[in-house]
């Protein structure tokens, strides 16, 4: 696993469309799967995108992952219950892989009361302590964390593992590469996802990096890497498959790179290609290979998929989405707001139950303090 | 009683935490020394608790503290322990955008029972990167609790209600506090936050003293008593939560307050207990209250710059003297 080969992020541009999607080894389920949740995850995107304004109702930045559903499709279905998810701010499909509502994501990006966090969070910091997910809107911090996670998981000898998904971005940061090297140094139980967009916001990877091969830079510290072509989903499951059975088997952490793009703007549903930060052809060539069409157009040729089934699909997702807008729409704000427990735990059981109360007790006031010795 | 000097009291509570809860886990540089290891603190704990509860850790701050964090996340109670506060600047995006906001951005629901051990000032040559006392920009931050005991009881007490508490909470060590010998109950008990103690009673003056300032501010007190004046030493022994109930108490009866902080000046502990001490007496204080801080200079190295540096007992007695002339 630890040899790579490494992929120009610029795939689609060089071969144009891409034709290597491989039905063979995954079974009909899995593969209706990976089409339904990356049609329910692109309607999600797609409905709030349209929703955001005029109303103005969700007040929050909502950084939407349209064109990159395959790398959480793929996620949802190796991921159980036990295991941790940690994500960037690029929220939403991470969210739905961990096995989050959509009526307690929605009714935390309009800010209420019966939100994922009671509206304090909104889109990019929500989280899930119940289904071991979390957001952060820091960038990088979450990889340190998750590999905190690990160790944890590793000592309470628990079955499960933990997922970190980041960009590109991500490894610019020194911190990325501290989490690398103690992954590595401890063989802890966790999985490295580089879904590699090409872009920090609007800054593209080779004005950031001097070597821009992420996985050599990985595979140095002693992390085996594997990259692939991230808008094949069905790949994308193969290779997270491998990974996490790895992982599981307690030889320690593995890095993926997915190179995707982002089709939706950096933040919020207005189009940011005003800035030109990237251009019109390079949008329409990862247009064509977007995940959801390859997949789509694959299942059909093999009659796995015909128009009606997704018709059925996108008829029950879009009852779904109703039903969680006007869940979060009809839902109240929280009120009134009790600063003090929110930000601290008032109770500890657990030194209850362990600890004695303080002693009366003499404190001799004369000594004096000591005079500190060398270092 | 039992007498323990404050290191072995920090030592002891750990020991005591790790053996009551098998969640207790020790990260930090050097901690698995055991005879040199922080200044005598972790002493014993590699044999009795092995090589994973007791970890030594990269050189790497900011991902310790975020380990911590995640280790917390899922199911740990994590101790760092840094030999410098300086050290742990590395990792301030770690206390201030994760720990100290975990909860808060769940919604209230989730806890963060992590522990950081930070060791602070004076002496011997420690120079301006090796003693840095910076408790204020913490308890600054929402969501964080800081504790900065000044005796063994309180070290132990403190040390245990931490690790064994739900919030995350920055414990600071006084490096001239290490060898100073108190009573310490031999079981496991709890010194609860926000609660301060009222060392020494007196009419006159309230001398609120924190951490490392202590001692001074007991000589000082007895110092003041032969010569009749009789000075109310109040051990906040943490600044978030404060206790200001006690603080207010005191005042009532004495109007004047000095407190000595072992931090800078500007925007520090001193001002924001002065500020919330006059809120509340508002224009009945005898004599306007005074800050006794470092200066508001970084720390020299030399001996005889440190000695004019750190103030001590001569100059709490000189500012006593001073509030009780002018009023």
């Amino acid at each position: 696993m630890s040899d790579h080969t490494h992929m120009d992020w610029q795939h689609p541009l060089v071969l144009g469309k891409y034709e290597g999607v491989v039905l063979e080894g995954v079974s009909p389920k899995n593969l209706l799967l990976l089409h339904g949740f990356m049609t329910r995850l692109r309607m999600l995107e797609e409905r709030i995108s349209h929703e955001y304004h005029p109303a103005n109702e969700m007040a929050c930045p909502v950084h939407l992952c349209i064109g990159q559903e395959a790398v959480p499709a793929a996620l949802s279905l190796v991921l159980q219950p036990h295991d941790f998810m940690f994500s960037h701010h690029r929220s939403h499909g991470y969210y739905l892989a961990k096995g989050g509502s959509l009526r307690l994501l929605m009714a935390e990006l309009y800010g209420k009361a019966t939100g994922a966090n009671g509206g304090l969070a909104g889109s990019q910091d929500i989280s899930l302590s119940d289904l071991n997910f979390y957001g952060g809107a820091i960038l990088t911090g979450a990889v340190g964390i998750s590999v905190g996670a690990g160790l944890s998981l590793q000592l309470q000898n628990s079955p499960g593992i933990v997922v970190t998904g980041f960009g590109d971005g991500a490894t610019d940061e020194g911190i990325f590469w501290e989490a690398i090297n103690y992954a590595a140094l401890k063989k802890l139980p966790v999985l490295f996802v580089c879904e590699n967009n090409g872009y920090a916001t609007y800054s593209p990877q080779a004005a950031r990096q001097a070597r821009t091969n992420i996985s050599e830079k990985v595979d140095a510290f002693g992390v085996p890497t594997v990259d692939l072509f991230g808008n094949d989903a069905v790949e994308v499951f193969r290779t997270l498959t491998a990974a996490t059975d790895r992982i599981r088997a307690g030889e320690g952490p593995v890095f993926v790179q997915a190179f995707t793009y982002r089709l939706s703007s950096h933040v919020g549903p207005e189009d940011d290609g005003a800035v030109g930060y990237r251009s019109e052809f390079e949008k329409d060539a990862w247009r064509n290979n977007c995940p959801i069409s390859l997949l789509t157009s694959a299942l059909f040729k093999n009659k796995l998929l015909d128009s009606a089934s997704v018709e059925a699909l996108v008829c029950d997702v879009r009852r779904e989405i109703d039903d969680a807008f006007a869940f979060a729409k009809a839902s109240p704000f929280t009120d009134p707001i009790d600063w003090h427990s929110l930000n601290l735990c008032a109770t500890s059981p657990l030194a209850d139950r362990l600890l004695a109360e303080e002693d009366e007790y003499i404190f001799d006031g004369r000594q004096q303090d000591s005079i500190p010795g060398p270092y | 009683m039992r007498e323990l000097t404050y290191a072995q009291a920090i030592q002891e509570a750990q020991f005591q935490a790790m053996e009551l809860c098998p969640n207790v886990l020790l990260l930090g540089q050097l901690v698995n020394y055991s005879k040199a290891g922080i200044f005598g603190t972790t002493s014993g704990l590699i044999e009795r608790f092995g090589s994973d509860r007791v970890q030594d850790f990269p050189v790497a701050e900011s991902l310790m503290t975020t380990v911590a964090v995640g280790a917390a996340a899922a199911g740990m109670r994590p101790i760092l322990v840094h030999q410098r506060q300086d050290f742990m600047f590395y990792s301030f995006d770690a206390i201030a955008n994760w720990m100290a906001l975990w909860r808060f951005k769940s919604g209230g629901k989730s806890t963060m029972p992590v522990v950081i051990r930070t060791v602070v000032g004076k002496g011997w040559g420690q120079g301006p990167q090796h003693s840095k006392s910076v408790h204020a920009w913490f308890a600054h931050l929402p969501g964080l609790q800081v504790a900065m005991p000044a005796t063994p009881h309180d070290a132990k007490g403190l040390l245990l209600e931490a690790i064994l508490g739900e919030n995350p909470v920055l414990f600071i060590e006084h490096r001239s506090l290490f060898s100073m010998k108190g009573p310490v109950p031999e079981l496991a008990y709890r010194v609860r936050f926000g609660r301060a103690v009222v060392r020494k009673a007196g009419t006159d003056v309230t001398l609120v003293a924190l951490g490392g300032m202590i001692p001074a501010a007991m000589r000082a007190a007895q110092l003041m008593h032969t010569s009749g004046i009789n000075v109310e030493v109040i051990d906040p022994r943490t600044i978030a939560p404060l206790d200001e109930q006690t603080i207010f108490e005191s005042i009532h009866r004495t109007r004047r307050l000095i407190v000595a902080d072992p931090g800078w000046r500007n925007m520090g502990t001193a001002a924001e207990i002065i500020a919330t001490a006059s809120e509340h007496i508002g224009n009945r204080w005898l004599s306007p209250p005074v800050r006794l801080t470092l200066p508001q200079s970084h720390t020299p190295m030399s001996k005889p710059l440190e000695a004019i540096y750190y103030p001590d007992e001569g100059a709490i007695t000189a500012a006593i003297n001073k509030m009780l002339q002018i009023s």
